[in-house]
């Protein structure tokens, strides 16, 4: 079952700037894979001033907590570099 | 650069993979499909900024493909020259198949290191893009009609490995993937991997990271690798780049919405995300590496694509010497411009010559030191090689002169003995104290640039021959970029937000007078915007309007022929750049006046003069009606009369000096020889402006204080200016004199003097030199002062004493055959004033101006002899209104006419115009003059009733009475037409043909005038300074010249009828009190006080305005207030009087409040306080 957690979480990056993993709930997520990024566009118009960016990133990627099955994650980026655990695909 | 916080981190990241990154990787990308700025309304980054960027990552090449076409490309290479990269260089192009079916769009690429055989390619496969008949194309797929290149054309340039395509997701085997159709996809591949030679093709895989199931997603480039790899193609990746860095995606969106006039909101297909920016390498390395992990590709996949995507970018990395000629002159071949020997002889042969023929008159003396001074110019110009250079300027004067058009050097040439001998310029050098090395020398190795002005009206026929002369594939058009402003940014930003039309001509009409990337402050600034700043203090949406605005400021917007560029070079030519076709027909070079030097692009200025048509057709006109011919460059340049009227300051109409600024330096400058006028025309620029110089000239000039030359050795070098340093000329000399540097690096050092970080040097130069060459610390002092301040400013003699030639010769028109020159003037309208000034100068001067006139009216403007003796100058028929030029040209043809019947048979106009010349008079001879009759001529012709025909110029017609009826008796005076009653001449004028001739158009207002005490702009002149005054009138001009101090000064010349016009200034505390009416208002009353200037000028300083309209009601109301209330007649000297003594405190906003009742309140309140 998805569910939106929408939460602050610290993610590692690999050396080839991917995430490589998160730490939710003091459990570190170790990420399985390729993930991939998805910039997805805003209707900034509709907002007050100029964006730095006209785009939301996105990044879809599998993770596993230990040994336990693995899930699949949404993490979003802010424009300020700090990361939310946005979705919990199951 | 990747300033975004998220891109930060990726680069990070990359940098400490690069021990880890395999060898072919590394840590560097090369980009193969980029847009620049120049690809208007689609790329945002300017090319020096995508070239410093890349190298700043770390990338070795860098390729610019621009759409449609090489805009960009010449200052790509320089950019990545100075960066130290290799450039590339291709085109986004459209592409269609045999049957004119559209193939999507394809990145060409130009090979490099093949001595310039890609880039030849390249040039020829856009202009052939740019060739094609766009209307054919249409027909079969309506949705393309821009440039697009056949791909059997596309595949003969590509032969002997010139040329790689790219087909990526725009392409039509890119299109076919994106709709999941693989096997359509893979027949397309195949047709372009038959069509093109071996080796040509290339797959482009484009991955913006978008979601799943959009355009730019991850799929689609997955599906495209697959497809290279099942085909044995190579695949490069790119990130088709549209902008440098993440935040300029915004502005790509603006972009988007000016090229689809839509607003954002509404556009089907906006850019998917903002993800085709200029990445560095390790984010192109992890788009990579998603597009191959999201397919099932074979092993070392992601590696092959990266290296293939390097491989390539080597081959396409051009040598900017050996394949793009950077810096290599190339002047059409000898025979082209009539030399069968060497050229250097021929142009020795003519230039003697010349001499001989030019200088005899003037003595032996001073043909020796006209030989002396051509010997110097041709050691330079034999030393840089530019003997044909010469020989093809003057060809191209010679083919000018032939067809008996004026032509007139302006710029530096004129400088020039060689350029006065070939007869290109028409300004004697020596005596003018000009000098050659300020145009070329040794020093200055740029291709010298010369300048041609010619009469306007012919300047497309000279064009054209130019072209027959030297052979379509040696000329072209240059072309020029016109980059956002103000209000085109304000109209683009507010299209892109959906702001409703009418709220955006509001703002744009308010745009102006400052940069559009000063929008905020000059919100902040400037009183006439505080309604327009308190509004977007309320709205976000105006809010973000005024930052987009500014992003769009000087993008480059679109692409037009330069007004008067046109290249010249060998049969080369279209090798080397990329041609397409201008509005009027000729071919015209993609590349703009920056890149003709770099390019070795000889390009001369044929600059289209109105003033040069004014004065041809003032001496055909004058020719036409004596027989006499004048030569205009053969007349005397001491003629008192001339300088009489040029000292009198009623110089409106006189090339360069009627504007109101110059009309009042004129004033106070008081020419007397030719080389005032050439020291008046120089002080009259921004720089001397600003530094307080042509104060300190008059000061000199008029004793009262005495010329400080500093040393006897600079006297001879400032004495024609009073001490004061204006031209060039002269600080070149001045360095020369200082230091023994000679002229030619004299020239270098004054350039340089406006670049601060070069003073020092200069300065500690100068120093060393000037005390070994006797000059004391005290003159170093004073005379590096005045250097350093001089900075970049003033003005070359020579463009000065080019500018003055016209501007005697105009004169000289004005003084002497009035009537011609104003006729010249009304048919090419050359100056700032429009033409109803004109008309009011022609009628001061004592020349009427006749009515509109079928039997004499013409196609241009016409002088007549006039019973008494003198002269007026007839209205043109093309001024009425409505009227077709096939309708005027028959009239013209047929004049004159026996009847009206004879009128209509042979002109057959349509209705509209028939009856507009009825209006405005021009069939009154048909009812013998007599106004009165007009009624019933209308009348008549309204009353006629036909079927509409087809006719033929020289359709034979019958001899029919067609008599206007008289009537009379009882019926006399019955018929009246409601067009024309009440209303006066002028009125029907105004209406027919935008001007009143017969009489002032603020006429109506004189009594009005009388009334409030106006002083009449004829009388300013009497009144001494101080005077307290009222003016009125219409705005003819606004003014805000640049002035010392930076504060805003707005002159506005009011005309009301009685002179040319009064010049009223408001200075900054008048525009607070004044507002946006200081602009806004064109019917004004301006209270103020004068302000003498000099022995002839009188300005005044305006202190308030109003609304003339307002003002008028208010009086009228006034007057019927007064009635009603039957008290004494209104006393028009008392209200004068009173409006004049009482402060009228009415703020802008209640003046130029709607409702009449509220200023009439104020007025009232005003007088009985």
């Amino acid at each position: 079952m998805p569910h939106i957690i929408d939460a602050p979480v610290d993610v590692e990056l690999s050396a080839d700037g991917d995430p490589r993993a998160f730490i939710w709930n003091r459990f570190e997520h170790t990420v399985i894979g390729q993930p991939q990024a998805v910039f997805k566009r805003t209707r900034w118009w509709e907002n007050e001033g100029i964006p730095t960016r006209i785009d939301t990133e996105l990044w879809r990627l599998d993770a596993s907590r230990g040994g336990e099955e693995q899930h699949r994650y949404d993490l979003r980026r802010g424009t300020d570099g700090s990361w939310t655990l946005a979705m919990d695909w199951g | 650069m990747t300033s975004t916080p998220g891109s930060a981190t990726t680069g990070s990241a990359t940098t400490g993979s690069a021990t880890t990154g395999s060898a072919t990787a590394g840590t560097t990308f090369a980009h193969l499909h980029v847009a620049s700025a120049y690809s208007t309304h689609y790329g945002v980054t300017l090319p020096e900024a995508l070239a410093e960027q890349a190298a700043a990552q770390g990338a070795s090449f860098l390729a610019i493909t621009d759409r449609d076409g090489l805009y960009g490309a010449v200052k790509h290479v320089r950019a990545c020259v100075s960066a130290g990269i290799s450039p590339g260089l291709g085109a986004d192009l459209a592409v269609h198949d045999e049957e004119f079916r559209a193939l999507g769009r394809v990145v060409v690429l130009a090979h490099g290191h093949t001595d310039g055989r890609g880039y030849a390619a390249l040039c020829r496969a856009v202009s052939a893009a740019h060739s094609g008949s766009a209307g054919q194309r249409s027909a079969l797929t309506p949705a393309s009609t821009g440039p697009s290149i056949s791909r059997a054309r596309l595949a003969d340039l590509a032969g002997l490995a010139s040329l790689t395509v790219l087909l990526g997701p725009d392409s039509d085997v890119g299109l076919a993937v994106g709709r999941r159709d693989n096997t359509d996809a893979a027949t397309r591949l195949t047709h372009w991997q038959r069509a093109l030679p071996e080796g040509a093709v290339v797959l482009e895989i484009v991955c913006h990271l978008a979601e799943s199931g959009t355009v730019g997603s991850v799929t689609p480039a997955t599906r495209m690798l697959a497809l290279a790899e099942n085909a044995g193609l190579p695949a490069v990746l790119s990130n088709a780049v549209r902008y440098g860095t993440p935040d300029e995606a915004v502005t790509a969106d603006l972009a988007d919405a000016a090229r689809f006039l839509l607003p954002l909101a509404e556009i089907d297909t906006p850019q998917t995300n903002g993800q085709a920016w200029l990445k560095p390498a390790g984010a192109m390395r992890q788009v990579a590496r998603m597009v191959v992990d999201a397919g099932l590709h074979e092993g070392g996949a992601l590696e092959r694509l990266l290296r293939d995507t390097e491989r390539l970018a080597d081959r396409c990395s051009l040598d900017p010497v050996s394949d793009i000629g950077l810096g290599r002159p190339r002047m059409p071949e000898a025979r082209i411009i009539g030399v069968t020997g060497d050229p250097v002889t021929e142009l020795w042969r003519r230039a003697r010559s010349g001499i001989a023929d030019l200088y005899s008159a003037s003595g032996s003396r001073a043909v020796e030191a006209a030989h002396a001074q051509l010997a110097h110019e041709m050691k330079t110009v034999e030393h840089l090689g530019f003997a044909s250079y010469f020989l093809t300027v003057s060809r191209v004067a010679d083919i000018i002169r032939g067809m008996g058009i004026r032509i007139q050097a302006r710029g530096s040439g004129v400088g020039s003995v060689l350029n006065y001998a070939l007869r290109t310029s028409s300004v004697e050098p020596i005596a003018n104290g000009l000098l050659w090395e300020r145009f070329l020398s040794p020093e200055r190795q740029t291709l010298p640039d010369i300048d041609i002005d010619v009469e306007s009206a012919r300047r497309h026929d000279i064009y054209r021959e130019v072209f027959r002369a030297f052979g379509s594939d040696r000329v072209s058009l240059m072309s020029m970029t016109n980059a956002y402003r103000g209000r085109g940014a304000v109209r683009d930003a507010g299209l892109a937000l959906g702001l409703p039309d009418e709220q955006i001509n509001v703002i744009a009409k308010q745009m102006w007078r400052f940069n559009a990337r000063d929008f905020r402050r000059a919100l902040e600034e400037k009183p006439e915007l505080e309604a327009l700043a308190a509004e977007v203090r309320e709205s976000q949406q105006l809010d973000l309007l005024v930052d987009l605005t500014a992003r769009l400021d000087r993008l480059p917007r679109h692409i037009s022929v330069h007004p008067c560029g046109v290249i010249l070079s060998d049969a080369s030519l279209l090798d080397r750049t990329p041609v397409q076709a201008s509005g009027m027909g000729l071919p015209m070079s993609q590349y703009d006046k920056h890149d003709m030097d770099p390019m070795g692009l000889i390009k001369l200025d044929i600059l289209g003069v109105r003033m040069q048509s004014a004065m041809a057709h003032a001496t055909r006109e004058h020719h036409r009606l004596t027989g006499e011919s004048i030569d205009l460059d053969r007349v005397p340049l001491d003629d008192a009369k001339t300088f009489e009227l040029i000292r009198s300051t009623r110089t409106l109409g006189i090339f360069q000096i009627e504007s109101p600024g110059q009309m009042e330096l004129v004033g106070k400058l008081q020419p007397e020889v030719f080389n005032d006028l050439t020291v008046e025309i120089s002080l009259f620029r921004p720089g001397p402006m600003k530094n307080n110089m042509p104060l300190k000239y008059l000061q000199a000039r008029h004793g009262e204080v005495s010329p400080d030359y500093i040393h006897p050795r600079f006297e001879p070098i400032l004495r024609e200016t009073n001490g004061v340093v204006i031209f060039h000329e002269q600080v070149m000399r001045l360095f020369d004199e200082l230091t023994g540097c000679g002229l030619g690096k004299a020239d270098v050092f004054r350039r340089h003097l406006g670049k601060p970080e070069q003073l020092a040097q200069i300065g500690e130069y100068l120093r060393e030199k000037a005390l070994a060459r006797g000059f004391s610390e005290k003159v170093i002092d004073q005379i590096w002062t005045v250097l350093a301040g001089f900075g970049s400013f003033g003005f070359a003699k020579a463009h000065g004493a080019a500018f003055a030639l016209p501007t005697y010769q105009s004169a000289w028109l004005k003084t002497h055959h009035p009537a011609a020159f104003l006729a010249g003037l009304l048919t090419h309208d050359p100056g700032m004033w429009p033409k109803d000034l004109i008309v009011a100068e022609a009628r001061v001067l004592g020349v009427p101006v006749l009515p509109l006139d079928v039997q004499s009216s013409a196609l241009d403007y016409r002088v007549e002899d006039l019973a008494d003796g003198s002269q007026g100058i007839r209205l043109a028929l093309p001024e009425l209104v409505g009227s077709t030029e096939t309708e005027r040209a028959r009239i013209a043809r047929h004049q004159p006419f026996s009847s009206l019947q004879d009128f209509r048979d042979r002109v057959h106009p349509r209705r509209r115009t028939f009856e507009a010349l009825a209006r405005v008079g021009a069939l009154d001879t048909f009812i013998g003059y007599d106004r009165a009759r007009r009624h019933e001529l209308l009348a008549h012709i309204q009353s006629l009733r036909g079927t509409a025909v087809v006719i033929r110029a020289d359709q034979l017609a019958f001899e029919v009475e067609l008599p206007v009826p008289r009537y009379s008796g009882d019926r006399a005076g019955a018929i009246t037409s409601l067009e024309l009653r009440g209303r006066t001449q002028t009125d029907l004028e105004l209406q027919g043909l935008n001007l009143a001739v017969s009489t002032h158009q603020m006429t109506r207002f004189h009594s009005l005038f009388k009334e409030l005490g106006v002083t009449p702009a004829s009388e300013l002149g009497n009144l001494p300074g101080g005077t307290e005054v009222l003016l009125a009138g219409v705005r003819r001009a606004t003014n805000t010249p640049p002035m010392r101090g930076g504060r805003r000064v707005v002159f506005i010349s009011l005309d009301d009828g009685t002179g040319p016009v009064s010049n009223v200034v408001f200075f900054h505390d008048a525009q607070e009190r004044v507002g946006g009416q200081v602009f806004q208002t064109n019917y004004m009353l301006v209270r103020g006080r004068t302000r003498r200037s000099g022995a002839r000028g009188v300005s005044v300083t305006g202190e308030n305005l109003w609304n003339l309209f307002d003002v008028a009601r208010q009086v009228k109301e006034r007057h019927s207030l007064e009635r009603a209330a039957a008290e004494e007649a209104a006393n028009a000297g008392a209200y004068a009087a009173e409006l004049n003594a009482q402060p009228l405190i009415l703020t802008p906003a209640q003046l130029s409040s709607s409702s009449p009742g509220g200023t009439l309140h104020h007025l009232n309140a005003a007088q009985s306080a």
